[in-house]
């Protein structure tokens, strides 16, 4: 599922985000206009960092953000949760992206091997 | 009335279309973008919103750059697609072309005991490390199954004139089988040149052979890398380079180097001393994780930051170099940059997808066992044989070539399938490296957010961009992706 959403350029944290128990940083995110796919492709670019725990709860997707390496400081974890909102934006970005391109990208490809003797 | 149109009349009108493109952020401000052909552009973090949210202006530079470029299209452009699909189709021709390169492990002996190397043995024992004529006969038998009209021959160790005797016999052997085959075959030595002798440049002129030697740098730099008998690794380098050159001819002697952690603070020295040899580029290489590297910890004297800031400087001081009129490559950006600015893959068997294992190299070892790529012997000789194919000796083309192994590998790793490498603007001319994931992470696909190749790929890609707002480095960059 995606949405045609109008794309804007998030530059803070935004709303919604709570220290949760254990160390971790609680996000939310409305399921109205996140994807929960970006969500995760967002988790996994920035795994190297945090381990994100994802769950649905009604109309939000609820997040929480564990830093991976031990002695992460808040300061250090408001800042990846700042880049873990860009990258879920940047995934929409892509999503919308590929959908819109979805078509024109069928069509080269099929002329790219329409002379190769390998389609059906 | 008047005879032209006016200039207005030619702006294209309508909606336009995006084209398929990927991006990446290099900062806060500006995007990567790259479209299906590898094509780079970089655009301003605003400018990509604007692009994607249909409200480019039709009349401003960028569109136009981005229309030339194939990231968007007018309704009317049929010719952008069919470009796109000619560039797609010549950038995986090679794919149909299959195995070019053949790796010949002739001896696992050496002269030398580098600290880095993978596979080296110091034995004297001929009979356990050096490859047979049986089993040279059965690997010249399954490269000429290789339906590539291109085929490279290249002799490996330890140090392969060590068994010189038997690269006389496959040269000739496949030189007089290749009569009826009528192959174009490209013969290289890899060597350190320690060991070269009149006799063999005699035999390598006759049969147009060409030598990749290793160079780490200065005297002591390379000395200290690369430890022998009598520590005269370099002034052998040396002599046997001006020997091999008077016969040969100077082109066809080229030079690798590795990078150490005693390489790091010495980049501009090393250039120097390729220069003062008479070399014309370098390949800045950095250390594989595996073999006797892992073992003397030489792999973690640096990480990848690290060896991006030796590769940053070092590629710095070549351009300045550039800049006072001295002509000199760095190769490894070569290759990178004319995935970049064309649509012609260089060939380069690290940087493919699917991954170059087995389907563009492959390694046939002393013993006969055969294997995805030499870094795939290197950990083997680890103990980890997950790459190894079969045996000349046990198993035909059709096994070898169709190893569970090698066709999991090429699938888990492909990289336009793969998370985060699918969605990447580096992927064009980036590859997939089964072994190399397997080797770190114990899998081929590996953990992208982790992947010290990854990191490394994008931080060239960054490096390069950075560079190229200065109009000569753009201009070189251009020059030295032509010419590699």
């Amino acid at each position: 599922m995606s949405h045609m959403v109008r794309i804007h350029r998030i530059t803070a944290a935004g709303k919604g985000a709570e220290m949760a128990e254990g160390n971790g940083l609680s996000v939310t995110l409305d399921a109205q206009v996140y994807d929960l796919w970006a969500v995760h492709q967002a988790a996994y670019r920035l795994s190297d960092r945090l381990a994100i725990q994802v769950a649905i709860e009604g109309s939000t997707i609820q997040c929480t953000l564990y830093p991976v390496t031990e002695g992460t400081n808040s300061d250090s974890l408001l800042v990846a949760r700042a880049d873990f909102l860009r990258e879920v934006t940047d995934q929409m970005l892509r999503a919308r992206i590929r959908e819109v391109t979805e078509p024109v990208r069928n069509l080269i490809l099929a002329y790219t091997f329409s002379r190769s003797g390998l389609q059906k | 009335m008047t005879r032209f149109l006016p200039a207005e009349d030619y702006l294209p009108s309508g909606r336009y279309e995006l084209l398929p493109f990927r991006f990446e952020r290099l900062d806060d401000e500006r995007v990567l973008l790259s479209n299906m052909a590898g094509e780079a552009l970089t655009v301003s973090s605003a400018d990509l919103t604007t692009l994607v949210n249909g409200d480019l202006d039709r009349s401003g530079a960028l569109f136009s750059r981005l229309r030339a470029n194939h990231f968007l299209r007018q309704p009317e452009d049929r010719a952008a697609l069919e470009l796109l699909a000619l560039k797609l189709r010549t950038r995986y021709a090679r794919l149909r072309d299959f195995t070019s390169l053949h790796l010949f492990v002739v001896t696992l002996r050496c002269d030398h005991a580098c600290r880095y190397c993978q596979v080296s043995r110091q034995s004297a024992d001929r009979a356990s490390f050096d490859m047979s004529r049986e089993t040279a006969d059965r690997a010249i038998d399954l490269l000429f199954r290789s339906p590539n009209q291109a085929l490279k021959v290249e002799f490996q160790g330890g140090e392969p004139l060590l068994n010189f005797d038997l690269i006389r016999y496959v040269v000739l052997s496949i030189t007089e089988r290749n009569r009826q085959h009528k192959r174009d075959i490209q013969f290289v030595i890899t060597t350190t040149l320690s060991l070269i002798s009149d006799d063999t440049l005699a035999f390598c002129r006759e049969h147009r052979i060409f030598l990749s030697a290793s160079l780490d740098g200065p005297e002591d730099l390379h000395n200290a890398n690369r430890p022998r008998p009598g520590a005269d690794s370099h002034a052998r380098f040396v002599a046997g380079l001006e020997k091999a050159r008077d016969v040969l001819g100077p082109e066809a002697v080229s030079a690798l180097m590795t990078t150490t952690a005693a390489s790091l603070q010495r980049g501009p020295g090393i250039v120097d001393e390729y220069l003062r040899l008479g070399f014309h580029g370098i390949f800045l290489r950095h250390l594989s994780p595996y073999g006797f590297a892992l073992k003397t910890q030489s792999y973690q004297g640096y990480d990848t930051a690290r060896w991006l800031e030796f590769y940053e400087e070092t590629l710095t001081y070549i351009i300045d170099l550039n800049r006072s009129g001295v002509r000199f490559t760095e190769q490894h950006a070569a290759i990178i940059l004319r995935k970049m600015f064309s649509c012609h893959d260089p060939g380069y068997v690290d940087l493919m997808n699917p991954s170059g294992a087995g389907i563009a190299a492959i390694v046939f070892n002393y013993d006969g066992g055969v294997f995805a790529s030499d870094e795939s012997r290197m950990l083997m000789e680890m103990g980890d044989d997950t790459f190894r194919l079969g045996s000349v000796h046990e198993h035909g083309y059709d096994e070898i070539f169709s190893a569970p192994a090698l066709l999991s590998a090429l699938e888990d790793s492909f990289t336009l399938s793969a998370p985060m490498c699918a969605d990447c603007a580096c992927e064009p001319w980036c590859g997939a490296d089964p072994v190399y994931h397997h080797a770190r992470h114990g899998d081929p696909l590996g953990r992208k957010a982790e992947s010290g190749f990854c990191q490394r790929m994008k931080g060239m890609t960054r490096i390069f961009v950075k560079a190229m707002e200065d109009p000569f480095v753009a201009a070189l960059f251009r020059r030295w992706a032509l010419s590699c």
